[in-house]
This record gives C-alpha cells, structure tokens and sequence, in this order.
C-alpha cells in the first residue's frame, strides 16, 4: 500500500507482525496519510503470507519477510530517486535490518521472545498462536531475533513507557488492545517525529 | 533496554500505565484505583484476552518473567493484589 506521491521523498513504514499487525492497521494508515500530507509518501508492505499477500502464512520464511522489506525498500527508492527511510513498528524492527536507507525509526522495538510468549499466551485463552499457523522456520527465528543496532537510529517509546528512548510520543499500545482501535494523538505525533527524522537524516 | 525499578512508586505508576495502554481505560479511572478496587470479572475490558497482553506488556517494562503457574485468579483479582506481585517480582 502506498499514500502519497510516489516521488515524494519515500518513508517504508515495517509493520508490526502477526495481531499486532492487524491492531496497528488503522493507526499505520493514518500516519501514512499524515506523512503525505507533509509532502512525504508512506510505503507499506505486505509480508508474504500476510495482508494482501497471495502466498499461505505457513509457507513464509523468517528471510523472506526481511527480504520482503529489502525488496519494498529498492521498489521505494527506485520510484523515489531516493533511499527510503525505515519506520519499524514493534516486530518490524526485527526484519528492517537488510533494506537499504537513509536512517531507521522505531516505535517501541521488541525482542522476538516477548512476541512468542505473548502469541502463546493468547494460545491459552483460546487459539493456539491467535489462529496463526507459521512455519517452524519463523517460529525457531522469532523467538531469538532481536532489534539489530543501526547507524543512524532513532527509538520512540510511549509516554508511559520507562525504558529509555530518544523521545516519547503521547498515546496508547494499540497493539495490545484486543478491540480494534486507533489515535489520532498517537498517529499525529508519530508523523511529525517520522518526518523530523526523515529531515535529520536527508541531511546527513 | 528496560529501566531499573528501584522503588514502590514506579512499579505503581507502570502498572496503573499498562491498565490504560492494554485495557483502554481512562486515565482519570486508573488514577482513582486502590487496592480493593476489583480488577478480574469486575472490568468488562479485563476479560481472559486481554490478560495475555497484559501480563506480557508488564513483564516487558518491568524487566520480568511470569510463569503461567503464578498466575491465578487471586493474584488478579484486584489492583492491591496486581501491584503487591508486581512489586514482588520486580524488586526481588
């Protein structure tokens, strides 16, 4: 999915995975219109086995997802003229590690192990791993990913959230909510710190 | 990655945080909790799903891990019971 000008300067939002992606649906869409409306274009893609994906979850390796964003990367850049900025939501900070940019932005990164947990968790209260059958390859690789180190980076982390972070945005962990939801507080704030960073790292 | 917690307050304070971010409530609602206030089948939005990411979202800002055997109905059963195992672990 792409809102924007497909020239406009190119931010890749990497979504989060499994759930948390569908929660953050609404929010991610909102922040791709903000950052149009900023004069940037926001580029989403779909995961194999996800979204609009036509391939079966069960199907997806753990590289092909880091490969899907490298590939969404190229793709943006080729039709910017310009590399991307890489905007991770939570998961997505596992797999934005390959694609080829400017500068990466995360919103409250996570380890793989702590999305495994959660997702067995869920199991436990109903369906095993919320309805969701990956493969034993993405499985084995979740559960030891963790946030690979990038130069330049910048972390979000919520308001209320005391781990440290270069800044804190206002809002709730939609990704958490087991009701569909969204913010505009959230989606705003995500946009204008997106959109500096973007700024901060062009000019490097 | 994840803060020190060296003192009662802060869990407090992380604790009544995840209520709003995982449950949706309102600030002012949280803010007004004690111990006694009922947590576990007295919240329409605490149900068994939003336990999960309850529990996962506390052991990621507070730095813990928490056994499923340790979770139970009393121990979620109210804020003062919540906080008083949040506290236990986080400060051990």
């Amino acid at each position: 999915m792409r809102i924007g000008a497909a020239e406009a300067p190119a931010v890749l939002i990497v979504p989060p995975l499994f759930e948390e992606m569908n929660r953050t649906r609404a929010l991610l869409a909102d922040v791709m219109r903000a950052l149009a409306a900023r004069g940037l274009c926001g580029w989403l893609p779909d995961l194999k086995g996800t979204g609009e994906s036509e391939a079966e979850l069960a199907t997806a390796q753990w590289d092909d997802w880091r490969h899907d964003v490298m590939a969404a990367a190229a793709h943006a850049e080729a039709r910017s003229g310009q590399p991307v900025l890489a905007a991770s939501i939570r998961g997505g900070g596992l797999i934005d590690d390959g694609a080829s940019a400017i500068g990466w932005w995360r919103l409250a990164p996570v380890a793989g192990a702590s999305l495994v947990r959660d997702m067995v968790r869920a199991g436990l209260a109903g369906v095993e791993w919320a309805g969701y059958a990956p493969s034993h390859d993405l499985r084995g690789r979740l559960v030891d990913a963790a946030p690979v180190a990038q130069e330049p980076l910048r972390t979000a982390r919520l308001a209320s959230d005391a781990a440290a972070a270069d800044v804190k945005l206002p809002g709730p962990a939609l990704w958490r909510r087991s009701e569909p939801g969204n913010s505009a507080e959230l989606a705003a704030a995500m946009a204008a710190d997106i959109a500096e960073w973007h700024a901060t790292c062009a000019a490097c | 990655m994840v803060a020190a917690f060296n003192d009662e307050e802060e869990v407090d304070a992380t604790l009544r945080a995840v209520l709003v971010d995982v449950l949706g409530l309102a600030e002012a609602q949280v803010r007004g909790f004690d111990e006694s206030t009922a947590l576990f089948g007295a919240l329409p939005e605490f149900d068994s799903m939003a336990v999960a990411g309850l529990l996962t979202e506390l052991e990621e800002r507070l730095g813990i891990l928490i056994e499923d055997h340790e979770v139970d109905a009393d121990m979620l059963e109210s804020f003062g019971s919540l906080l008083t195992f949040a506290r236990a672990k986080a400060l051990q």
